[in-house]
């Protein structure tokens, strides 16, 4: 496998109960990218996302066909324990989650629980929040309850929150769609600065917002994966029509 | 035109007519019940104060039950209650997180929450009976604070796994993905996240479980109550005095029903009392977690 790709699916099929909502995908994830997945609601984004750190799990009758290789190994392999997928692959909602707890002990809890990290938690809290550019705003009030931040900052405080179980992957779904202008300026630019260590697969409806951050761009339609290229080619002149119409609007 | 705009105008006096009628019939309801309410504790107290003393609560029953106090009882029945809670609360708990955070929904769990809330409709007698069987007899624990303890655990165990359910439930899923998201595991996401947010809500629906027990005199009449006993308990495995107990001896079964009156009364007074009290001590408790929970 290429050394540059970190995850790969092969004839990828997902199903809810008896309704297939990924069909035969086979697609590569490289490393140090942003990758977006845009296409219509209801078209799989989100459970192709959920499904690379086996959240999908979590729903009662739902099956999972072919491969998806990380690290060499099937992660949908008896062998593999997705708690131990999911401290390598996190995840941020589209709706800031934070827990009803400090702003402190939301950071700490990860990595107190998983004892990935035995090191200086203070540190570590310290750190996560400077990388998700929250830490001018709240080191003075890191023992104040999280759910009195505003939208925005919960956001970034839920990326600080993924980043301090130190993951190679960062999963987003639509992170910014809850958000005003502002604060989704704010986690852009955040992305774009994260990109450096991290490999971020970002679900996104917004196409500027998908042609402004990401460097590779996968288009789904009904399931189906219907264009994958570099996020300029797929901007500027795409190859399937249906691209087109769904980047241009004209779509439906 | 003008006929339109009267036309509105009755509409909308009839609209207001309407809601003021339904809001009068629901003050009305809710007026019946704090009446009710308070002419009970109105009668208990009217009756029942003017035995109540120092003496009264703290001193055994002399002269066959006519004189003294009740003291052994109010201490067996905090004892049963304790009992009951200690054992029905965490198998509660623990069978209600396993039916809505482990068990895969289907037939299976449909059936056993049918069965729960059965259970729950069993009239009390039959949960005594099932103790002396079971706690007294078979197990051979005799008449004891044990078997009484365990019986009332039982008969309160519907009432804690539908509270603690429903508590368990109203904690948001996107509490539990983001904590799985992170790599914790279900059981750290249960304990650190889940139960934590639950708990006010699994001790809001066990008061009414703790009342339960305290009140009740069928599952105790076989499993734990005496008739009389001057000495205290040594051990979970000695009989104890108990208040609902001892309220239906005098009633029926004393050696002079009409002279104890009073001291039924005081009896009954001072029952809900306990019963209050304890209510009260879970509702403080609940009240600490809300204020520490910094949500
Ligand atoms: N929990 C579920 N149970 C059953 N079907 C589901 C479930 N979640 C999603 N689906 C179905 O799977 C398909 C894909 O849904 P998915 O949420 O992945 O879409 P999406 O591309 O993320 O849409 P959106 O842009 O609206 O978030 C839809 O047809 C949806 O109805
Ligand atoms: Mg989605």
């Amino acid at each position: 496998m290429d050394a540059n790709v970190i995850i790969s699916l092969n004839n990828v099929n997902f199903y809810y109960g008896q309704n297939r909502a990924l069909t035969d995908i086979t697609m590569n994830f490289r490393k140090n990218k942003v990758t977006a997945l845009i296409g219509p609601s209801g078209c799989g984004k989100s459970t192709l996302l959920r499904l690379l750190n086996r959240m999908n799990d979590l729903i009662d009758d739902t099956r999972v066909e072919g491969d998806i290789i990380y690290e060499g190994k099937n992660i949908y392999s008896p062998d593999i324990d997705p708690v131990e997928i999911r401290k390598k692959i996190g995840m941020v909602f589209q709706k800031p989650n934070p827990f009803p707890k400090t702003i402190y002990n939301n950071i700490a809890y990860g990595p107190k629980l998983t004892a990935s990290n035995t090191g200086d938690i203070n540190m570590l809290v310290e750190q996560t929040l400077k990388q998700a550019v929250l830490w001018d705003e709240v080191k003075d009030i890191l023992n104040q309850s999280a759910m009195k931040l505003s939208g925005g900052q919960q956001q970034r405080l839920c990326i600080a929150r993924a980043l301090a179980m130190k993951p190679d992957i960062l999963l987003m779904d639509e992170p910014t769609s809850a958000l005003d202008p502002i604060s989704t300026a704010k986690i852009e630019e955040l992305i774009e600065e994260l990109k450096k260590d991290y490999t971020i697969i970002i679900v996104t409806h917004n196409m500027q917002q998908a042609a402004r951050i990401s460097d590779e761009t996968a288009f789904f339609y009904l399931g189906n994966l219907i264009e994958y290229n570099k996020t300029e080619k797929i901007f500027t002149k795409p190859d399937v029509k249906q691209t087109e119409d769904y980047i241009t609007g004209r779509f439906g | 035109m003008k006929h339109a705009i009267n036309n509105q105008i009755n509409q909308m006096k009839w609209r207001y007519f309407r809601q003021s009628a339904f809001f009068g019939l629901l003050r009305a309801s809710a007026l019946i019940i704090t009446l009710a309410l308070g002419g009970i504790i109105f009668y208990i107290l009217y009756n029942g104060l003017s035995v109540i003393s120092w003496e009264f609560i703290s001193k055994p029953p002399t002269h066959s039950m006519t004189k003294g106090g009740i003291m052994p009882a109010i201490l067996g029945t905090i004892y049963l209650t304790v009992g009951a809670i200690s054992i029905g609360l965490p198998l509660g708990v623990a069978s209600a997180i396993y039916l809505t955070e482990y068990a895969k929904q289907g037939k299976m769990i449909r059936f056993i929450k049918v069965g729960i809330n059965c259970l729950a409709g069993v009239p009390s007698v039959v949960f005594g009976l099932f103790g002396l069987a079971f706690f007294v007899i078979l197990f051979k624990f005799g008449s004891s604070i044990l078997a009484g303890s365990l019986t009332l655990g039982f008969l309160i165990l519907p009432t804690i796994i539908g509270a603690s359910e429903e508590a368990l439930k109203s904690v948001p899923q996107t509490f539990r993905e983001a904590s799985l998201a992170l790599g914790v595991s279900k059981w750290q996401t249960i304990y650190r996240i889940v139960l934590p947010n639950a708990l006010p809500g699994i001790l809001t629906g066990s008061i009414l479980g703790i009342g339960r027990a305290a009140g009740e005199t069928a599952p105790i009449m076989f499993t734990a109550a005496a008739y009389f006993t001057a000495k205290l308990p040594g051990s979970i495995f000695d009989e104890v005095m108990a208040l609902p107990y001892h309220i239906y001896v005098l009633a029926t079964a004393g050696t002079n029903i009409e002279a104890t009156r009073p001291i039924q009364y005081g009896t009954v007074l001072v029952l809900v009392a306990v019963v209050l009290g304890i209510n009260l001590i879970a509702i403080l408790i609940r009240g600490y977690m809300r204020r520490h929970k910094r949500w």
